[in-house]
């Protein structure tokens, strides 16, 4: 077995330690046996409502938000040539989550096409913000130095949040459901929405990964991956654009959850360099499993209340950006 | 081989170079001088593809404008000037994004033995086979250079492009560089065009040379036969005097 495959094999155990605890931790424990048995309609009737009705449903969801945002976060950072980006970084959550307050807000996600209009306006939200955040960064700065993408973002997000706290304070009904999902969580979804999120996510993945030589070359910037023969302009343009539907469609469903987009793609960089055919897939089980933990974190720490996911995200994700911030200056 | 036509090119509404001509044979290597923001790079670019413009430039008669983007790939390199490397790909996995043209698109096409084996031999070429695991990251300016300079040939193109690539290079790195662009060009079906800084690298670089002052071409052909008063008008000095006297420097040396 070769070094890499090695270090797979043992992401995989990672990741199915993670999603074992993540479906058997909780009020009730269970054994991974009985999760087993549950699994294949064996079983305690009690047993088999609670894994397959609640917590497999949450794992899923948990492990494909994570997932999703740390492929986002790999593709933003390599067509930006910044380590530094995020789709979170760059207000493309903050944008997604606007999208999807106004229609909550409005009250059209009640309506037949909720379960499809949530997304979708997430989505939306999350394609104006990068192409507002990369025009004004490149009026500001012609170069599109990583400061300037990396501020202009956060402002771009911070002006969001506040407008989403403006439409929560104007709409009190709303104001709880807002405030929830302004820090994320998984709770109660059931399977809707994981089985929307399933192929949104695995349509923008493959994709990904058919794109993932273009994206080799994108990090050396536009002017080399032409010299190499790519049509790095065309390129950009989808993979952007790719990274808005997924993000925006994981936020529609989970809320603004930071710093996964960051940290994942830098430990999948440590570990497996930075081929894009390796580092998409290791990227997405490291932040499937990562957010399954954070989730398990969420709900058991302070039984019977749940934390919000995005604030145990934020708590370890802080000071892992100064990290990476300040190491990559030191050098 | 590599030809030029009345390109004109710039970055807003107005043009940085005028009407540049010029044509570089099989085995030629012209060097592109000039003062500073002259439109040496800017006219590099405009070749490239980079930035619009009017005007044709065709590679063995067919216009680079009418080349599918990987076509142009095969035909045409460029080395950078030196940069910094973000991201940790090892040296072999860089060299090897040279065959990116000439590999079928898509995730499940893996390098070819004939990628890979030119990989290995521009490797070897420049000395870095040994170093073929280590990330670019961790190397020096110079040894990055060399690796990219690698990355171009395995691209094996017909014509490269070279825009400043010997700048903030340390000396040894800088001569190393032109001798293996002169070593590559003398292979057969072969070309290079550079913009230089240092007057005297170019000299070393080049058998033919295009002078530029204020985006308009004042002098091209052969190296020998560039007068030295349009040189001197061109940059306010006595240039070959300086050189000389540089070199008497270096004379006294050590007694």
């Amino acid at each position: 077995m070769s070094k890499g495959k090695g270090k797979f094999f043992l992401l995989a155990v990672f990741a199915l330690v993670a999603v074992l605890l993540g479906v058997g931790a909780g009020s009730v424990y269970i054994s991974p046996p009985k999760i087993l048995s549950a699994l294949l309609g064996a079983g305690e009737e009690n047993t088999r409502m609670l894994v397959l009705n609640l917590r497999l449903p949450r794992v899923f969801l948990a492990f494909l938000t994570g997932a999703a945002l740390s492929v986002g976060g790999t593709v933003m950072q390599s067509v930006l040539e910044n380590p530094l980006a995020s789709p979170f970084g760059l207000g493309v959550s903050a944008g997604a989550g606007l999208g999807a307050t106004a229609v909550l807000v409005t009250g059209a996600s009640a309506g037949a096409f909720g379960a499809v209009l949530l997304p979708v306006s997430g989505f939306a939200g999350g394609v104006f913000t990068v192409i507002l955040v990369l025009a004004v960064s490149r009026a500001l700065d012609r170069r599109m130095s990583n400061v300037t993408v990396v501020l202009t973002g956060m402002v771009m997000s911070l002006f969001f949040s506040a407008v989403m706290d403006l439409m929560a304070a104007m709409s009190p009904e709303y104001a709880q459901r807002i405030g929830l999902w302004q820090m994320g969580s998984f709770a109660s979804r059931g399977w809707r929405a994981p089985a929307v999120l399933a192929p949104v996510f695995l349509v923008c993945f493959a994709l990904f990964l058919f794109l993932s030589r273009e994206l080799d070359l994108l990090t050396f910037g536009e002017e080399q991956a032409q010299a190499m023969g790519a049509d790095p302009k065309r390129s950009r343009r989808i993979l952007i654009g790719l990274v808005a539907v997924l993000t925006g469609a994981a936020v529609a469903f989970s809320g603004i959850i930071g710093f996964v987009d960051l940290i994942a793609p830098h430990v999948a960089r440590r570990l497996f360099g930075a081929s894009h055919r390796h580092i998409l897939p290791a990227g997405a089980i490291l932040g499937g499993s990562f957010m399954v933990l954070c989730d398990l974190a969420a709900r058991t720490l302070i039984v019977p209340r749940e934390i919000p996911i995005g604030a145990i995200t934020a708590i370890i994700g802080a000071p892992f950006f100064l990290w990476i911030f300040f190491s990559k200056r030191g050098r | 081989m590599l030809s030029v036509e009345n390109l004109s090119c710039g970055y807003g509404r107005e043009n940085v170079v005028n009407q540049i001509t010029f044509a570089v044979p099989e085995g030629g290597r012209l060097a592109i001088l000039g003062p500073n923001g002259c439109g040496k790079t800017t006219l590099l670019r405009g070749i490239m593809g980079f930035l619009p413009s009017a005007g044709t430039v065709t590679l063995d008669g067919v216009p680079l404008s009418s080349m599918s983007a990987r076509e142009r790939g095969r035909n045409l390199a460029e080395l950078p000037q030196m940069g910094t490397a973000s991201f940790a790909y090892s040296v072999l996995e860089t060299v090897l994004m040279g065959r990116y043209a000439h590999r079928k698109p898509g995730f499940f096409s893996a390098p070819s033995q004939n990628d890979r084996r030119i990989a290995e031999a521009c490797l070897k070429r420049l000395g870095l086979w040994e170093e073929r695991e280590r990330p670019i990251t961790e190397l020096s300016g110079g040894q990055l250079q060399r690796v990219l300079l690698a990355r171009t040939f395995a691209q094996t193109p017909k014509v490269i492009l070279l825009d400043e690539p010997t700048n903030h290079l340390d000396l040894r790195y800088q001569a190393e560089l032109v001798s293996e662009l002169k070593d590559w060009t003398a292979e057969p079906r072969r070309a290079a065009v550079g913009v230089f800084h240092d007057l005297d690298l170019a000299m070393d670089f080049a058998d033919m040379v295009l002078l530029l002052n204020q985006g308009h071409s004042v002098f091209f052909g052969k190296k020998e036969e560039l007068d030295p008063a349009i040189l001197n008008g061109v940059f306010g000095m006595d240039v070959p005097a300086y050189m000389r006297r540089s070199r008497k420097r270096w004379e006294s040396l050590g007694g």
